[in-house]
């Protein structure tokens, strides 16, 4: 288990990590999601030992690892740019970590070179042992430098923006297959990316990360459904955030009033409420309940419809099924009533939040 | 033809290749050319006779000698700053970059004088090294020192900037799996820069053995003793033995010829390689 408490990190007055506390557990593949500058590297890099906290401990299975160096930890590291060594061939590449060893830990040749066929096998590059790095494509390296940080059989494997330099496909397709790898090799790992689908796509726990802090840690599905901050809304997805005032335990936003009980204390203040666009329901005038929003432009993504609202004067959007776009028969300029099934509050300049849900327009999925 | 918003327009193109050509062969060509006739002018007997002449052999053995010693602790002071520049961040970082060019930017005559200075018979420790017989000016070590301010900063130059384009991922890759500092800079660091490496040993080689002001003021010009080649050259020219003269120049200048074809293949190489890494 990995235990990290309370780090501070800053490099020449820019603070990276600002009292980062966070539990890692065995087998766990976790994500640390933010955008750039958000420290996620520097903490990766922390557990790594390729840099030290300011402050604060780093503990490995119980054992203090703060002052501990990147030798000695027995960690993998992934880089970004895989960080191959370009005079080796693949096979040299994977046996580095083996070969190095001295002393009692010294390995024969043999053992070194059944090791690296197991593992090439494994990362299904059996046949390219004798090619150098520049001979292979953007994803076998990134298979090669796996390898390479397996070899060492470390207690922990971290990965820098595993998937970042390839494209779209490969990066899929490797996604898969590193959770699949993960499962059977049960080995902790942690990742660093800014790719919220791929964080929610491949890890066990994610954790949300800005400005040096974290801002949630939780499964995929508590990330994406119940975000703690409005940072971490906006940053999880699409999302409508929309200006509103809160009064006596009443949402406005324009003509739209909503429930939000928890603020009955707050006489008049402004908040922002957030609404995840296949959240909002639309209908007819007459025909239910809402605010009325002028529909201002439409645009047809595959199956889904985006209908583009002004809702006393705030811009609003909203995605529905083909389906649902047909039943209304949209058309720009016409002016539907816009009802959020699920909405969530928050003061202005407060982490605090609260939500809405709207229990009986939950069930009515249109998508 | 492609033709390109860059591209200028024909007859400036030809005026600039002629313009550049012609320069070239009238400052470096044509003296090159001057050198080889001169050396050949009695004949290729006289050339051999006035390379066989024991001083100028005394003069080729001698700088060889220096070079020998120079280039190899250039290549361990050159490797060792050029790690120091480019790996880490340190106080007086830029200080010590700046102080790299020094011998570039100082004169070598300068150079030898300061060693005269420093070590000569009036100098600060003069005294000292007569009282225990130990000879620095006028001798081996004085010309060796000089060598080597002048040639130090030849192969940290060319290091630095590959280092750290380069960066220190792949050391980071390798300390995380392991590898001493030992066997990160042997395994990976030296692999990496070796073509640059070569590249700037054969250029320090070439201004250690050409090496002219800084060597003339600490040398003396003892015959078969401190004349090192281009020394050696300017006493045969000074005593109107020209084809004698020619001859040792001759040999100065195929070793540059084989330096830049050397460095060409190396370049060629290094090309290739840098391409393949597909980092362009």
């Amino acid at each position: 288990m990995i235990d990290i408490r309370n780090v501070h990190k800053s490099f020449s007055g820019f603070q990276a990590l600002n009292d980062v506390s966070l539990q890692i557990a065995e087998g766990e593949l976790v994500a640390l999601l933010g955008p750039s500058g958000s420290g996620k590297t520097s903490l990766l890099r922390i557990l790594a030992g390729l840099e030290f906290a300011d402050s604060g401990q780093v503990l490995f299975d119980g054992g203090d690892a703060t002052t501990v160096g990147a030798r000695d930890r027995k960690v993998g590291f992934v880089f970004q740019h895989y960080a191959l060594f370009r005079h080796m061939t693949v096979f040299d590449n994977v046996a580095f970590g083996l070969s190095v060893r001295r002393g009692r830990d010294r390995i024969s040749r043999a053992d070194i070179a059944d090791r690296v066929h197991y593992l090439l096998t494994m990362v299904q590059l059996g046949g390219l042992a004798a090619r150098y790095p520049s001979q292979l494509s953007g994803g076998q390296r990134q298979r090669v430098a796996l390898a390479r940080a397996l070899a060492i059989q470390p207690r922990l494997l971290l990965l820098d923006e595993p998937f970042g330099a390839l494209d779209a496909r490969v990066r899929k397709e490797l996604r898969r297959w590193l959770r699949n790898l993960h499962d059977e090799l049960k080995i902790t790992g942690v990742f660093v990316t800014h790719d919220q689908e791929e964080a929610l796509d491949v890890a066990d726990r994610v954790v949300v990360m800005n400005q040096g802090r974290i801002e949630q840690v939780g499964t995929p599905t508590e990330i994406y459904d119940s975000p703690a901050t409005p940072f971490v809304y906006q940053f999880l997805g699409n999302v409508n955030a929309l200006e509103c005032r809160i009064r006596d335990g009443l949402a406005e936003i324009g003509s739209l009033t909503l429930p939000a009980s928890a603020y009955s204390g707050v006489q008049d203040a402004a908040g922002i409420a957030f609404v995840r666009p296949h959240d909002l329901f639309l209908s007819r005038p007459g025909s239910g309940s809402g605010a009325p929003a002028e529909v201002r432009h439409v645009s047809i993504l595959g199956p889904l419809v985006r209908v583009e609202l002004l809702l006393d004067g705030q811009t609003v959007e909203a995605e529905i099924s083909r389906q649902r776009h047909a039943e209304l028969a949209i058309e720009v300029g016409q002016t539907l009533l816009l009802w959020p099934r699920q909405a969530r509050f928050f003061l202005r300049d407060s982490w605090q939040g609260t939500s809405f849900n709207d229990p009986e327009r939950m069930l009515e999925h249109d998508i | 033809m492609r033709t390109s918003p860059l591209r200028d327009s024909t007859p400036v193109r030809l005026a600039l290749i002629i313009l550049a050509l012609s320069v070239l062969g009238l400052f470096l060509v044509a003296p090159l050319l001057v050198v080889f006739g001169e050396a050949l002018a009695r004949g290729v007997d006289a050339y051999v006779a006035a390379l066989a002449d024991p001083e100028t052999q005394f003069s080729i053995r001698l700088t060889v000698i220096v070079a020998m010693i120079t280039v190899p602790l250039d290549l361990v002071i050159g490797v060792s700053i050029a790690w120091c520049v480019a790996k880490f961040d340190f106080r007086g970082k830029s200080l010590l970059t700046t102080l790299i060019d020094l011998p570039f930017s100082v004169s070598p005559v300068i150079a030898g004088l300061i060693y005269v200075l420093v070590f000569g018979l009036h100098g600060w420790l003069g005294p000292i090294l007569q009282a225990h017989d130990i000879h620095i000016i006028f001798a081996l070590p004085g010309i060796v020192l000089a060598t080597l301010f002048v040639t130090f900063p030849f192969i940290a130059r060319e290091l630095i900037p590959l280092m750290e384009q380069q960066g220190t991922e792949d050391e980071e890759a390798a300390v995380v799996l392991g590898a001493s500092g030992w066997q990160i800079f042997r395994r990976v660091t030296l692999p990496n820069v070796k073509w640059g490496l070569l590249y700037g040993v054969l250029l320090c080689n070439a201004r250690a053995m050409g090496e002219f002001g800084a060597v003339s003021v600490v040398s003396g010009h003892i015959r078969g003793r401190t004349t090192t080649m281009p020394l050696q050259v300017e006493i045969l020219y000074d005593d109107y033995n020209f084809v004698a003269a020619f001859a040792v120049a001759s040999v100065l200048a195929l070793l540059a010829l084989v330096t830049l074809a050397v460095r060409s293949v190396f370049e060629w190489r290094y090309a290739r390689e840098l391409a393949a890494e597909g980092r362009a």
